[in-house]
């Protein structure tokens, strides 16, 4: 059995500000960790790891420092990493995002389960995980809580929904993007950290992935980015409610039923 | 030439249209500028969404009445749905930003290789061009994001941001077209289960108390609860409450929880972290109960007390 954990790397910090002048986000400085969805999928392929004895490949698209995700996923336990790395992926959008992995999963010699975080923290739209098993031709189980799969190649999962649950099975091969509430991540093993820095990481560019410049980064995106801003949250007023407890939540009770509000 | 099709694809689940659809129409109607806002619903002969769908007004229903749509997957809905767009060619499609729509519209949009903008928290056109707002970083950057090449141009749109309007001014029209639906045979999905506690009454509940890690004992939990009773509300948590047994991610509140817009919350012990503040910013009145005078959550509140939790419950439970 194998399995390729696909893994982002986001900024350490939502506090991402903006340059004055360029518009640009100011990414300098923050250094990157890994998208913290993507440890629950790291966690999913290992206990399948320890079950079945799955080769884990760890699989990432970025610049060069990258490959610091890359070396946590096998610390923790995955046995191979494979970095997409190139100028030309810069810029890309969901669909060329999903494109380069796509074909990087076709270049490793494709997997029984491909498993995505939920979403990333940074951007947040949860859509590359679907993206890639459109482009493969795979069945998706996505926003999994619970995830089985079975020596005969079967797939057995819960998806959370907004207001309930949904059991979805079929067939392997499959992409899966897992939710925190499916496992509790492992830490690190000593040993395992060793072994991840004497480990060869795997890069792969457009041409080692037979891409066309026009598939991939900036020209490969159908979506562009306008406009960035910071929201001007509208400040509230705030009033202070003074006194005992007591007092203060009849004057609350009064002030609410004054406005129609309770 | 045929008029140019806002779509918006209508979600149901437990045999209901999810809320975030009627929110849509309501908003493509705002928007539409002349287009025609078509509500695409996929259905079994059992169901009937059309007849909720109608009430809000849009131009026209496209309607698929089939049994093999009964508990579809993600890949069978697709097959559909890209089928009738690549027939009809709509201009742009929308789907909520719940669970199924985040998981249908990426599918879809890479069938159709088009962009797509997720989660946004508002939608506008510039002459064609839809122009749709994304937060990001935890809702602390805004961008407008645009799809100037490829059609049809896609967003998911955060539930609960827009209100959805009833509207009986004229009778959609209903356009019921026979397709087959090609079933992917891979992937089997079982009937849906609905959470004792429904979240969709936490995303539409018009009062909500929160509890946080400030409010957490047994007994202010049955206090809450009895509050939330007497006044019609429901009891909803931070994050770190869905790890006690009587609460669930279900009534978790924030980015990575439900976003709620009740008319009146009160938070109890709530630091006011940017990830729980995100789910409440529809929110039109919250009320904020902390020990520590500088909690952020005070700088989102119309009314604040510094002060014990507890005691300014039993306060409203008294008086209430
Ligand atoms: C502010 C901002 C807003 C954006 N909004 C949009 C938008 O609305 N639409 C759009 O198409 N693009 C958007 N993008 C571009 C988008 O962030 C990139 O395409 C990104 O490479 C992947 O999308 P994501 O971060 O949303 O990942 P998600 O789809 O949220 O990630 C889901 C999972 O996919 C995997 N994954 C994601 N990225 C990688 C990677 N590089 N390598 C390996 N695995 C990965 C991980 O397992 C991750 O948990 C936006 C970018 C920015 C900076
Ligand atoms: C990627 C990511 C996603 C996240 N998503 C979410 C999310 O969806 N929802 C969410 O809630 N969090 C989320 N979090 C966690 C979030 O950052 C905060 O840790 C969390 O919201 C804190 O919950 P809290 O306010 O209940 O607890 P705390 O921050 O511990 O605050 C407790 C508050 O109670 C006050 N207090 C203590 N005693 C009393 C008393 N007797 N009476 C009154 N007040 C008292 C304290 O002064 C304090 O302000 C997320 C974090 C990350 C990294």
């Amino acid at each position: 059995m194998k399995i390729i954990v696909c893994l982002k790397q986001v900024p350490e910090t939502n506090n991402v500000k903006i340059d004055p002048v360029t518009h640009n986000l100011q990414r300098n400085g923050i250094s990157g960790v890994i998208n913290s969805f993507d440890v629950n999928a790291i966690e999913a392929a290992l206990e399948l790891k320890d079950r079945y004895g799955a080769e884990v490949v760890a699989l990432t698209m970025g610049p060069p420092d990258y490959e610091k995700t890359l070396r946590l996923a096998m610390a923790m336990g995955a046995n191979e990493g494979v970095l997409l790395s190139s100028r030309g992926f810069a810029g890309a959008d969901t669909l060329a995002t999903a494109t380069v992995l796509a074909a990087a999963v076709n270049k490793i010699g494709g997997a029984d389960l491909i498993l995505f975080g939920r979403q990333a923290v940074d951007a947040d739209t949860g859509q590359v995980g679907p993206l890639v098993a459109e482009k493969l031709d795979l069945p998706q189980y996505t926003y999994v809580s619970k995830l089985n799969l079975s020596s005969d190649g079967q797939i057995d999962a819960v998806r959370m929904l907004d207001g309930g649950t949904v059991r979805v099975n079929g067939d392997l091969p499959a992409v899966a993007t897992v939710r925190s509430e499916l496992n509790e991540p492992r830490y690190a093993t000593p040993r395992n950290i060793k072994l991840s820095f004497k480990k060869d990481i795997v890069v792969y560019d457009e041409k080692d992935l037979d891409l066309d410049d026009s598939e991939i980064g900036q020209a490969g995106s159908p979506t562009i980015v306008t406009k960035v801003y910071t929201p001007t949250a509208t400040p509230k007023v705030t009033e202070t409610l003074e006194g005992s407890a007591k007092e203060a939540a009849q004057n609350l009770l009064t002030k609410l039923s004054e406005k129609s509000i309770l | 030439m045929k008029m140019s099709e806002i779509w918006i694809y209508v979600e149901n689940h437990f045999n209901r249209v999810d809320p975030s659809s009627l929110q849509l129409i309501t908003k493509a109607k705002e928007i539409a500028n002349g287009r025609q806002v078509t509500a695409v619903i996929l259905e079994d002969h059992d169901q009937d969404f059309e007849n909720t769908v109608k009430q809000y007004g849009p131009n026209q229903i496209l309607l698929v009445k089939n049994d093999n749509l009964k508990n579809a997957s993600d890949e069978t809905i697709t097959n559909v749905l890209v089928d009738l767009a690549q027939e009809q060619k709509p201009d742009t499609i929308l789907f909520g930003a719940t669970v199924t729509g985040r998981s249908l519209a990426p599918r879809i949009q890479g069938r159709l290789k088009t962009g797509l903008t997720a989660d946004c928290l508002d939608l506008r056109f510039d002459d064609d061009l839809l122009v749709a707002t994304k937060p990001s970083y935890g809702d602390n950057i805004m961008c407008e994001i645009t799809c100037p090449k490829n059609k049809p141009q896609m967003a998911t749109v955060r539930p609960n941001t827009f209100e959805a309007v009833v509207d009986g001014s004229s009778e959609p029209k209903i356009n019921e077209v026979e397709v087959t639906v090609d079933v992917d045979p891979r992937v089997t999905v079982s009937d849906e289960q609905g959470s004792v506690s429904n979240t969709r009454s936490i995303g539409t509940a018009k009062r909500i108390i929160a509890l946080g890690r400030g409010a957490q004992s047994e007994s202010i939990i049955k206090k809450a609860n009895e509050l939330a009773g007497k006044i019609g509300a429901i009891v909803a948590v931070s994050r770190p409450l869905t790890d006690l047994p009587e609460f669930s991610h279900e009534q978790q509140i924030g980015q990575s929880g439900n976003t709620v817009a009740p008319d009146l919350i009160i938070n109890l012990g709530i630091s006011g972290a940017v990830q729980y503040v995100v789910g409440i910013q529809n929110a039109k009145t919250v009320v904020s109960v902390n020990t520590d005078p500088k909690a952020p959550i005070f700088d989102v509140s119309q009314y604040k007390y510094v002060g014990d939790a507890e005691a300014f419950l039993d306060g409203l439970i008294e008086n209430v």
